[in-house]
């Protein structure tokens, strides 16, 4: 039909274009090439692709690449599936029992290190025992790393204390009176002092890789109280930090009170358990007075009941009555948690002012503080209006209750155990171990993310701050497993201790993890760079491929037909 | 006694410094001529440093002082502003412009110098970072290229032990911030009463930021008495002018709409004054207002909360024959002129938290135009010059006053505006005589730090003699730099906002001139600030990067291409190319689709009538175009290639 068409039917249609094709016109074909020049040009084209794949591909690999400092992957994840360290507690006891032969406090200790292993691998503390000398009067300071002092007054002359047992408030001394003097006696009574702190620690290591089967075993056999009561206090604590800012707010609803003795009531109540938890953690303490504090518009106010003549507070509000649009509670600058007392001092017509099922008038706020109203007389009673200025400063008398309340707070809100109760150096002391291993724990599953991010995103860069942080990190880490085994848990001259090393620890890990110029990175488009490569590399590759494609398809061709020929 | 003590209010700032109460407020109020109306809130409160040392704060808010413990702030003074202030109209400036600020933001302190440069420098960023955390403002982009360190303009406010040694003074700002309120509900958090009582209670952001002109301030500073025992002292003021008229409009139609012609007060002596062209008379009296119509409420109760303040929370300047009336709750009751003062009315709010308190004037024909103190200066600062390549700064100060005056004119400048200090030329002539050549000026002493690019900003520090009643130009000509495209902001063809230049009128030493009417005192400076400008700097389309990639690597390729092509192809006579494959293959399927097109063709003339075989019709046809043109191009390539 149409001529073109049939034109020429090229070398695979020979035949039948040949019928098609007008008479007369004979297709040329080309004089076939030298192989001098066929040579050239596979020399070409090789020398293009040598070059392209040799200089431009590690050129332009290496100038696009991202830095990434290596980091110690291996151990990274060895701590997160806990194979790095087997955690175990020390727990040195010191026996002193004045006016007792050396061999028998020799033998006692043997027995008490006997029946106190027993509990075997179940437990997480490690026992020994340190016979001390008995003739050391009064006690010298203890020697490091000592848990619990145990004194036995046996040798005292038989009184009231007979099998009674008390600890001192102030140290990790356990008294024992004159009627125990039994091994089994004695490890009882030990075993009073430290089985909720097992619990307590087999509580934190549950759910984690370092929790051993054995830990487990434990955990079955706790009651389910404790269990629940150490939820409780685990949702109330705050994170551990290095830092705790206190801040105390007088709220007032009117404008009087407008000043508070606060200086003499934090003297009197907070500064004595601040300076005893400042092995934990330092504390600063800011107080300001805030006039014209109105409730929160969510919640529904208070209801005055007729038969108590008392204002009600809804259960519910509870959780709203902290107005934080409008109160200035902000956190405190630097680093650090910041726990807030919140002390309202409620309008004359709304008082009193009380929680409506159980009458109370204070409340703790899980991770944030605590709420205490403060009913003031009405102004007609006639102690209070003696003076303007007794009207509008509350006396540090007024303040006692409130003091104490708040102080009791701050022990729940920095998560200290209630038990034992007699004495605050073990509690602070119980606290410690279980911060510790706390930080250990976070510091471990943080490396362990940092691994895992690392690994999952290939493209993000990991600068050499990075690298020096996990290295800290670790060796911190490290340190603070051999203390905790070791059973160094507080700070000395020459150690961190094991807190601090974990605290020391956390941060690197945190640092390293949060890096900023890793997360900016992350987020890089594909498209940008298809944007610009597409317009350069698009139009030099085609001809670059086609040409490559082609002589390789020739010499292929004819080196067959090289073959065939022969 | 009180009343002395108030009347002289200015300068209690001063005198007043052994006996400060721990907390006061005052509002001042004077109305201006058309119909505006001055309003000056002022909340002092102060802690004794040995509180502020031990973090217990009471009227001393807690947040400011936190951030100020925290970044060793000697001295603070931070300021937002909105609007211009009138000088030909409104006369002088409230507070001597020591209260006023720049449009946008700005601030100044003085650092603790202790631990070298990166230490001040890291203290700086840690207060704007912080401060623009509590006031919702960008402070925190007041960086190094923003941040200037004045040599005379400033001086420290407060006492400072050691004499002000050992502290640094940093001034920053941000013309281009718009002050609005979210930064004034965190401002009157500060306070305690917290707007809810007293005077802070008139305080509503609609009405603040609806007015002509508008600066809030914050300075903060020690003060020591004689007998050494230091406080620190906050002061927080908001100054508005507000448009009479404009406030009392009705609630219920917040609109503003033009008025019908019926109602507009025309100037009917004028030639062109006519049915449809109205020139609007300049307002002889002042129409009726109060408190509660203006600021949309009446006082809420008072905030009278420290002990031994005794005084007056509301000052009113008016001419002494006009009647003033306060009700308190339910009562009315005349407000009369102070005793000594005739033009001041004071009057302290009844210490009842639940009493409302109203004042209202009655309208009021003046007799004659209330007398308006003059400005120290006028002044005002222009760009000049065309193009998207240099300009020009131009500035004009003028005294009006007998006597010569010494300024202080600070511009700090930002680094993308290059000036060339050789041009710059200082020139005065008297303001009557036009005609007298003019003179140049020599600065008695010029501080000049140059822009590092993207570094620094420009700063330039003169201190001018300006002769009596007459006019300085100080003109220089600047450089557009052209920014990178990531320095652009998303508005970028709207131009860069240059901050106001600074100007501080240094106390007067020739006692023989204090008589004047000029405003300041013996012993005090005032400030002014002249209006930000702004810059236009040569803006790119935003596109281009990717254009540039995209050229350059067409030009690339190209000449990769060609290049690449003569090396490997070979050339042949245009009857010797092979068919190619393809080609061959593409044309037998076409000439397949023809054969059977063309027998549908057939086929459909045959039997082929009505409608629908039309429209068939039709899209056969399309598709064999399509062939033909598929063909058409194939053919040509193949004669485009013998032509070869």
């Amino acid at each position: 039909m149409d001529p073109t068409l049939g034109d020429d039917g090229g070398d695979l249609s020979d035949a039948d274009g040949a019928g098609l094709r007008a008479p007369g016109i004979a297709k040329p074909t080309p004089p076939t090439e030298a192989l001098r020049t066929l040579l050239t040009r596979r020399t070409i084209v090789l020398s293009f692709w040598i070059i392209v794949l040799c200089l431009g591909l590690p050129h332009w690999l290496w100038t696009t690449s991202t830095y990434r400092a290596s980091l110690p992957l291996s151990t990274m994840n060895d701590w997160a599936e806990g194979k790095a360290c087997d955690l175990r507690f020390a727990y040195p006891i010191r026996l002193r029992t004045p006016g007792w032969a050396r061999e028998r406090i020799v033998e006692l200790g043997g027995n008490l290190s006997a029946l106190l292993g027993h509990d075997g691998p179940g437990g997480l503390l490690d026992f020994t025992i340190h016979p001390g000398d008995s003739d050391e009067e009064p006690l010298p300071p203890p020697r490091e790393n000592v848990a619990l002092t145990v004194v036995l007054h046996a040798a005292d002359p038989p009184g009231t204390h007979e099998v009674t047992s008390h600890l001192e408030p102030g140290e990790s001394i356990l008294h024992l009176g004159s009627g125990i003097t039994e091994a089994g006696q004695i490890a009882d009574q030990i075993r009073e002092i430290t089985v909720p702190q097992q619990e307590a620690l087999a509580y934190v290591l549950s759910g984690t890789p370092f929790a051993a089967t054995e830990y487990e075993a434990l955990r079955a056999t706790r009651q389910t109280w404790t269990e629940t009561s150490l939820d409780a206090r685990n949702n109330r604590t705050f994170k551990p930090s290095t830092t705790y800012h206190l801040s105390f707010s007088l709220f007032v609803a009117r404008n009087e009170p407008s000043a508070w003795a606060i200086e003499d009531a934090l003297a009197a109540y907070v500064a004595p358990l601040v300076d005893a938890l400042s092995s934990l953690s330092n504390f600063t303490i800011t107080t300001q007075v805030q006039l014209h504090a109105s409730f929160s518009p969510s919640i529904a106010g208070p209801t005055f009941d007729e038969a108590s003549g008392e204002w009600k507070l809804r259960r519910e509000d509870l959780s709203g009555f902290v107005n934080a649009a409008e109160w200035p509670l902000s956190p405190s600058i630097g680093e650090g948690s910041t726990i807030n007392f919140v002390l309202y001092v409620p309008a004359a017509e709304y008082s009193p002012l009380v929680v409506a099922d159980t009458g109370g008038t204070v409340w703790l706020v899980p991770q944030w503080g605590g709420v205490a109203i403060l009913n003031l007389d009405g102004p007609s009673t006639p102690l209070k209006a003696t003076k303007a200025t007794d009207r509008t400063t509350l006396s540090a008398t007024d303040l006692d209750e409130v003091m104490l309340t708040f102080a009791d707070q701050l022990t729940s809100l920095i998560g200290l155990p209630s038990t034992p109760s007699g004495s605050l150096a073990l509690r602070i002391a119980a606290l410690q171990r279980e911060r510790a291993t706390a930080l250990l724990l976070s510091t471990a599953s943080t490396l362990g993310a940092l691994s895992r991010l690392v690994h999952k995103l290939p493209n993000i860069p990991i600068p050499d701050t990075v690298a020096t942080s996990v290295a800290t990190s670790l060796r911190h880490i490290d340190l603070a497993c051999q203390d905790l085994r070791a059973g160094r848990y507080s700070k000395t001259d020459s150690n961190l201790g094991a807190l601090g090393n974990a605290q020391a620890a956390s941060e690197a890990s945190e640092k390293a993890f949060f890096e900023p110029s890793m997360v900016g990175q992350v987020y890089f488009p594909d498209e940008h760079k298809v944007a610009v490569y597409v317009p350069l590399l698009g139009p030099m590759g085609v001809p670059l491929v086609l040409a490559g494609v082609k002589e390789s398809l020739s010499l292929y061709r004819s080196i067959r037909q090289k073959v065939k020929g022969t | 006694m009180k009343l002395a003590q108030l009347l002289a209010l200015p300068a209690t700032l001063i005198s007043a410094v052994l006996a400060i109460p721990e907390y006061s407020e005052h509002l001042h109020l004077r109305p201006l001529p058309n119909g505006y109306l001055y309003a000056g809130f002022n909340f002092t409160a102060s802690t004794s440093l040995s509180a502020y040392e031990s973090q217990h704060f009471r009227y001393f808010p807690r947040s400011l002082g936190q951030i100020l413990q925290h970044s060793d702030t000697r001295e603070l003074h931070l300021r937002f502003a909105l609007g211009r202030w009138d000088d030909e109209s409104w006369g002088s400036r409230p507070r001597d412009g020591k209260r006023e600020g720049g449009t946008g933001v700005e601030i100044w302190s003085w650092l603790d110098s202790g631990g070298g440069k990166p230490a001040v420098e890291e203290r700086w960023s840690s207060l704007v970072n912080s401060l623009s955390g509590l006031f919702c403002a960008s402070l925190n982009f007041i960086d190094g290229t923003k941040t200037t360190r004045p040599v005379l303009s400033f001086e420290p406010e407060g006492t400072h032990r050691g004499g002000g040694n050992g502290m640094e003074l940093l001034h920053g700002t941000l013309p281009h911030e718009v002050v609005c309120t979210e930064n004034l509900t965190p401002f009157l958090k500060l306070l305690p009463c917290k707007g809810k009582a007293g005077i802070s209670s008139l305080l509503d952001g609609h009405k603040v930021f609806d007015a002509n002109w508008q600066t809030m301030s914050i300075d903060v500073r020690p003060i020591c008495g004689l007998g050494g025992d230091c406080r620190l002292e906050i002061q927080q003021t908001v100054d508005i002018v507000l448009d009479i008229k404009r406030s009392m409009r009705p609630r219920n139609d917040p609109i503003p709409r033009p008025r019908p012609v019926e109602e507009l007060e025309c100037d009917e002596s004028k030639s062109y004054h006519a049915s449809d062209t109205c020139y609007p008379k300049r307002k002889e009296g002042e129409m009726a207002w109060s408190l509660s119509k203006i600021f949309g409420t009446p006082v809420r109760g008072s905030c009278h909360v420290a002990d031994g303040d005794e005084s007056h929370d509301i000052s009113l300047e008016v001419s002494p024959d006009r009647a003033v009336e306060v009700s308190h709750g339910g009562s009315n009751d005349t407000l009369a002129s102070h005793e000594q003062n005739q033009l001041v009315r004071t009057m302290r709010l009844p210490d009842s938290a639940r009493q409302h308190t109203d004042i209202s004037l009655p309208q009021h024909i003046f007799q004659d135009s209330p007398h308006q103190n003059r400005p120290t200066l006028y002044a005002s600062r222009q760009i000049t010059g065309c193009g998207q390549e240099r300009g020009g700064m131009h500035t004009v100060l003028h005294n009006p006053h007998t006597h010569q005056q010494r300024i202080v004119y600070l511009e700090s400048l930002p680094w993308f505006l290059r000036p060339y200090m050789h041009t710059l030329k200082v020139l005065t002539h008297p303001t009557n005589s036009h005609d007298r050549p003019t003179i140049p000026l020599k600065p008695d002493q010029m501080y000049y730090t140059p822009a590092l690019d993207r570094k620094r900003g420009t700063h330039l520090e003169l201190l001018l003699t300006i002769p009596a009643q007459s006019t300085v130009e100080l003109t220089y000509d600047f450089d557009k730099a052209i920014l990178r495209y990531t320095e652009y902001p998303p508005d970028a063809n709207r131009g860069f906002d240059v901050a106001p230049a600074i100007i501080r009128v240094l106390p007067s030493t020739h006692n023989t001139h204090n008589t004047s009417t000029a405003g300041n005192e013996i012993g005090q400076d005032s400030y002014f600030r002249t209006t930000s400008l702004l810059l236009p700097l040569p803006t790119p389309d935003f596109s281009m990067p990717y254009n540039v990639i995209i050229l350059t690597s067409t030009v690339i390729a190209l000449g990769f291409g060609s290049i690449f092509n003569l090396l490997v192809r070979r050339f042949v006579l245009a009857e010797e190319v092979p068919r190619s494959a393809v080609a061959v293959r593409v044309a037998g399927v076409l000439g397949k689709v023809r054969g059977v097109v063309g027998s549908l063709k057939g086929r459909l003339r045959g039997g082929g009538q009505g409608r629908g075989g039309g429209g068939v019709a039709v899209g056969v046809n399309g598709v064999a175009a399509e062939g033909d043109g598929g063909m058409n191009g194939v053919s040509s390539v193949v004669e485009s290639r013998k032509e070869r």
